[in-house]
């Protein structure tokens, strides 16, 4: 369910659902929560706000960074 | 006085192996890469801190921290796991402390499959889409409420993975942890959400107490 399985792991918890009708439903469900939770959380997204925010803080700093490096060079 | 900035400024670009032009095209390069993942990275801290306005902040803070560090972030590695590093360390580092003790979670470890066992009747019929059941009815705002509701750890742990999709190798880089640790976490958070879950549930009326199955939506006079 996590897609963190080997082949040979996946095949064989495969052959066992496709065996085990209960384990089968269990599975079924298990991955029907998961996307469950997934889709709806995914809902939300960042403020529009936060994203002009993070790009005027992101100029500011490439200035600050520029004037320390500046000042730190030795003069010639 | 305006002369003699203008001539300092271009000595040290001169000087400077990156020049205005360069520092703003790296700028702009990061900017793009890292608000590809703005919005996991705001639901992930508004888990962590569990509240939006300083969630904002700590989204802010992280990214500023990632560009100063931008340099040390090796090509070819995982930029998101990276960032999530990076958002985590300024949780740990700043917010953490100003939030004080974490509070203690009031959940029960329940046993596996709770939330199948709960919806699934005792005479034999199972229960294999969660659609089919009262869980259905839960929104996102309940659903987030249920993943506060888990200790810290195991709140980012379950947020990383099952809502944003990182691999168990990004959520250990992310967290600081190794790769069992994570698994352990998840196994347990999960439990532990399933709980929650049920709870949101039940205090939003969609279920009458335990063992409820119900197909489909809960009509009006359905409980009478």
């Amino acid at each position: 369910m996590d897609r963190e399985l080997s082949d040979e792991d996946i095949a064989h918890v495969r052959g066992h659902l496709n065996a085990c009708g209960g384990c089968l439903h269990i599975f079924q469900f298990e991955e029907s929560l998961r996307r469950l939770v997934k889709v709806r959380c995914q809902e939300q997204s960042a403020p529009e706000s936060l994203r002009a925010k993070i790009t005027l803080s992101l100029a500011t700093e490439q200035l600050r960074i520029q004037q320390t490096r500046s000042r730190q060079r030795p003069t010639a | 006085m305006r002369t003699l900035k203008a001539v300092s400024a271009r000595t040290a670009a001169k000087a400077n192996p990156e020049t205005h032009a360069e520092a703003a095209a790296t700028r702009a390069r990061f900017e793009d890469e890292a608000l590809q993942h703005l919005d996991a990275l705001y639901r992930t801290a508004l888990r962590m801190t569990r509240n939006p306005s300083d969630a904002e902040d700590l989204v802010q803070d992280a990214l500023v921290r990632a560009y100063r560090f931008y340099d040390r972030f090796e090509p070819g590695t995982n930029f998101r796991a990276w960032l999530f590093k990076i958002l985590t360390n300024t949780y740990i580092n700043s917010y953490r402390r100003k939030q004080g003790r974490p509070q203690e979670s009031s959940l029960e470890d329940t046993e596996d499959f709770f939330l199948y066992n709960q919806l699934s009747s005792d005479g034999g019929e199972r229960v294999t889409d969660v659609e089919d059941t009262v869980l259905d009815q839960l929104g996102a705002d309940a659903i987030q409420r249920a993943i506060d509701q888990l200790p810290p750890q195991f709140r980012t742990t379950v947020q990383l993975s099952d809502v944003e999709g990182l691999s168990y190798a990004e959520i250990a880089e992310a967290t600081g942890v190794a790769k069992g640790t994570v698994m352990s976490r998840l196994f347990r958070g999960r439990r532990q959400l399933q709980r929650a879950l049920w709870d949101q549930a039940q205090s939003a009326g969609f279920t009458g107490g335990s063992k409820v199955h119900q197909n489909g939506e809960v009509r009006d006079g359905d409980h009478l």
